[in-house]
């Protein structure tokens, strides 16, 4: 029944220990959502053992001043959704500026309870808090709990829940005599609002403040006179009076209950900062924790998962913890050895090898090696090359095929140890169980399977990521990260806060994307949004590593520059953005409270990287899901001599995905690219950008001049993300209009880098056409001259008086 | 008076004035930039400072900095 329902709001400073006692109190009974028309997130939970309680866990807030979303979205609610009582969370280490929030809370005629977070802190730091006292003089219950540890967090809610049922409205603060007489006279104007907001509404009029509803709001200039007396007599504005006001007020309650030992010296967490956002050490020290935090999640633990994943569990299948993998190795390198590494083969291969047959040395590697794995990728890679050499005279591929053809007896993996089967296979033998026709069984196997698995591949590389991020967020490190690189991205028009989503951008976009949150200045935070996903992502890593290894030979610059490739264009874009009209005025000033450092709970940890995580595999089961089907269809329907139908042997040329791509492909004419192939990865990449390593697998890049393949590169790593992220910037952006505006600006980019790519350097080798190097230069000069154009006024406010 | 930024650190100063528009000023003073308050530098990195206000930490950007008044 709704109306026997409780709702208590939680409400508190950021970096209070708020999430982490509203995870305390809800567990896992959370719904999150948006407040309505703003980009804030709204979670609502029922508190453990009460399922009759909701707790709304308000935005982590200072005050209910009306400047930020946060603060608005806040009072709204306290103020039209009538919450039943406050539940009203303060850092016990920094009780002043804490309180500062909770005397205006007292002010809303709402039942509150203060809980002290980390009084046990406190007293180990030989401080003394006396909360009796401190109850007594805000005129409600003061509980002391630890959100850490939970202790005390029960009793915090039932003592909310039970003043709550009470109706036990708090009481405001009493200000200075003439104030106070100021705000009872403002009363006496106010006839239609509810009783118990009376003094809200009064504070609220006599501070000017400019987000009060109509009917209140029009009696703004009846109250002018009172608020101008009292102007006159402090000589100073109303707001700065209001808050001097609270801020003398808790300095005498707090007088007598709160002795403070170790004043003015510095604590741990200074000196840790000393070191770590010390003008020198500060960027090794980031660039070493990052490293470290890449390390592990891209090339140890999450590689290992993924390989699992993408070869194991959405393979063939896997060994259960590895039992028997190196019995099978064993017996298949023996198998190798004794049919497909004949002395024919081995003699042929070295004549390659001696000819300077591209490959040939790497498949004599694997031979001599006696290893079959590399055997095999030497051979996927290059087989065709000793096919094609001359008139096939090192050709191997006949002893291979027949080797490793259908009727060959080659040692089967479950012979061996603990073998378990992938889901594919296991999909394939149900499917086959029960008689499935074949255009079923393809779009299944083929299909979603395949399509989907793909994507989830990246999962626990993705979770593993954010697992860290989590860590170096929750411990307090990257608030100050955003405090060290401020200065530097200040010079391109972003603030410090803009790294923070394109650190998280280097995982997946569409959390990168969502980090942007935190920027409070609209105009900051579109273009954060705009620019974070030109940093390539996880899923932009085997593309940099296909083109790498099969154009550049495995170069070792070419993954580094697709970096600084993605931070020149977030900084060009910086810039030349921050030059339009649109963007115009200086990046809102620098200010965020630094957390002192402290180990985060493993909870808090795991929740935040599921929630990332999850929101990317909800992505993978409903953009991706649907775009996989559809990009299979494509490629199975088709001309088979001539006649429509389906078809699933069908060559890419021939399908419709095929014929779309050749329909389009003119586009990429001047970059280099005008393959069907490198046409269509293009477009797949929409879907997921390591679809286009899909493509390319089996392309033949004998198509690709080296320069036109790091042109595509530059274009798939810049142009429009995947749809996940783009959905991400859509929900961001919150507007449809700055969504295409976001998009079609990264395309464009991207399309002007790649061709400015391919034209020069075709320039340069002496390949090029001059009227495209022509073009080029003028794209060049034109990007010179956005960049160092003149600085367009700030003219949004001008106009937004006018 | 002096702005913040030139402070030296470690010192605990009382804010004499604070500038900007109304709106900057009552962010700082939610953050507990108050006149009257005190404050003291912890450290500096190009002209970006970190400051404990009221006991909590803040960093705020040069920006601001030269608009508090010390």
């Amino acid at each position: 029944m709704a109306d026997s329902k409780i709702t208590i709001a939680l409400a508190g400073n950021p970096n209070s220990g708020k999430t982490t006692l509203f995870n305390a109190l809800t567990g896992s009974n959370q719904f999150v959502g948006n407040w309505p028309g703003v980009t804030v997130e709204k979670k609502e939970g029922r508190l453990k053992g009460h399922k009759d309680v909701m707790i709304e866990d308000l935005p982590g807030i200072y005050s209910l001043s009306p400047y930020t979303t946060e603060e608005v979205v806040s009072r709204n609610f306290l103020v039209d959704e009538n919450p039943d009582g406050i539940l009203n969370i303060v850092d016990g280490t920094n009780l002043e500026r804490n309180l500062y929030l909770t005397t205006q809370l007292l002010e809303l005629g709402i039942p509150v309870v203060v809980a002290v977070n980390m009084a046990d802190l406190i007293e180990k730091n030989g401080d003394k808090i006396d909360l009796k006292k401190l109850s007594k003089e805000l005129g409600v219950e003061v509980i002391s709990i630890s959100a850490l540890k939970g202790t005390g967090i029960m009793e915090a809610a039932e003592a909310a829940l039970k003043a709550a049922e009470a109706k036990k409205n708090a009481k405001p603060i009493k200000f200075a005599k003439d104030v106070e007489g100021a705000l009872t006279d403002i009363e006496g104007l106010l006839g239609g609002v509810p009783a118990h907001l009376k003094r809200w509404f009064a504070v609220k009029l006599f501070e000017r403040d400019d987000k009060l509803p109509e009917n209140v709001a029009a009696l703004a200039p009846k109250a002018e006179e009172i608020i101008t007396k009292i102007e006159n007599a402090h000589d100073d504005d109303s707001e700065s009076i209001i808050t001097n006001e609270r801020y003398e007020w808790i300095a005498s309650a707090l007088k007598g209950t709160y002795g403070k030992k170790g004043a003015g010296e510095l604590s741990v967490s200074d000196k840790i900062d000393k070191i770590v956002t010390n003008r020198w050490l500060a960027l090794p020290i980031f660039f070493c924790v990052m490293w470290l935090v890449y390390y592990v999640s891209v090339t140890t633990v999450g590689t290992f998962v993924t390989d699992w994943t993408n070869d194991g569990l959405f393979g063939d299948g896997y060994y259960l913890f590895g039992n028997g993998r190196e019995e099978y190795t064993e017996a298949m390198n023996e198998y190798y050895a004794a049919n497909v590494w004949t002395d024919e083969v081995t003699a042929n291969v070295q004549k390659a090898a001696d000819a300077g047959i591209t490959g040939a040395d790497e498949i004599l590697a694997a031979i001599e090696d006696g290893d079959y794995e590399a055997f095999d990728e030497a051979y996927g890679f290059y087989g065709a090359e000793l096919d094609e050499k001359a008139d096939g005279a090192y050709s191997i591929s006949d002893t291979v095929d027949t080797a490793l053809g259908e009727d060959a007896e080659l040692p089967a993996n479950e012979d061996y140890g603990n073998w378990v089967p992938g889901v594919p296979v296991l999909v394939e033998n149900l499917l086959d169980a029960i008689n499935c026709n074949d255009f079923l069984k393809s779009l299944i196997l083929d299909g979603i399977i395949a399509g989907v698995g793909a994507v989830l591949g990246f999962v626990p590389q993705m979770f593993v990521l954010f697992a860290f991020l989590a860590f170096l967020e929750s411990c307090g490190y990257m608030a100050r990260i955003a405090f060290v690189m401020d200065r530097i991205f200040r010079k391109f028009g972003l603030s410090g806060k803009s790294f923070i989503p394109v650190l998280i951008g280097t995982g997946c976009g569409v959390p990168g994307v969502m980090a942007s949150r935190t920027i409070e200045n609209e105009r900051d935070r579109r273009m954060t949004i705009m620019t974070t996903t030109f940093i390539p992502c996880g899923a932009k890593l085997p593309i940099i590593a296909l083109i790498t290894s099969a154009l550049f030979k495995g170069a070792s610059w070419v993954a580094p520059s697709a970096y600084f490739l993605g931070i020149g264009a977030i900084i060009i874009s910086g810039i030349i953005l921050k030059k339009t009209k649109m963007f115009a005025g200086d990046p809102a000033p620098f200010v965020m409270e630094l957390p002192a450092y402290h180990w985060p709970t493993v909870g808090n940890i795991l929740r935040s990287m599921w929630e990332r995580g999850w929101s990317f595999i909800k992505k993978a089961g409903s953009i991706i899901l649907l775009s996989s089907i559809v990009i299979w269809a494509g490629s199975t329907f088709g001309w088979t001599d001539g006649a429509f139908g389906w078809n699933p042997d069908l060559e890419l040329e021939d399908s419709v995905l095929g014929a779309f791509g050749n329909g389009i492909k003119w586009i990429f004419a001047p970059l280099g690219f005008d393959d069907i192939k490198a046409t269509i990865a293009t477009v797949m990449g929409l879907v997921a950008k390591e679809e286009v390593v899909g493509v390319f697998g089996v392309l033949d890049f004998e198509g690709l001049t080296a320069l036109a393949g790091y042109a595509f590169l530059a274009f798939n790593l810049l142009c429009a993300p995947c749809f996940a992220a783009i959905g991400a910037i859509k929900r961001e952006m919150n507007s449809a209009k700055w969504t295409w505006f976001a998009i079609g600006y990264q395309c464009l980019l991207a399309y002007v880098v790649a061709f400015i790519i391919f034209q020069l350097g075709s320039l340069v080798t002496g390949a090029g056409n001059i009227f495209g190097g022509i073009i080029a230069i003028a794209l060049v000069a034109g990007i010179i001259w956005l960049l160092v154009r003149p600085y367009k006024e700030a003219t949004t406010l001008q106009t937004a008086k006018a | 008076m002096m702005p913040l930024t030139i402070a030296d650190r470690g010192v605990e100063y009382t804010i004499r004035k604070i500038g900007g528009n109304s709106e900057v000023r009552q962010h700082l003073a939610d953050l507990g930039f108050v006149v009257g308050g005190n404050v003291s530098v912890i450290n500096e990195v190009n002209g970006n400072l970190i400051v404990n206000v009221k006991e909590s930490r803040v960093a705020i950007g040069k920006e601001l900095a030269t608009r508090i008044m010390i």
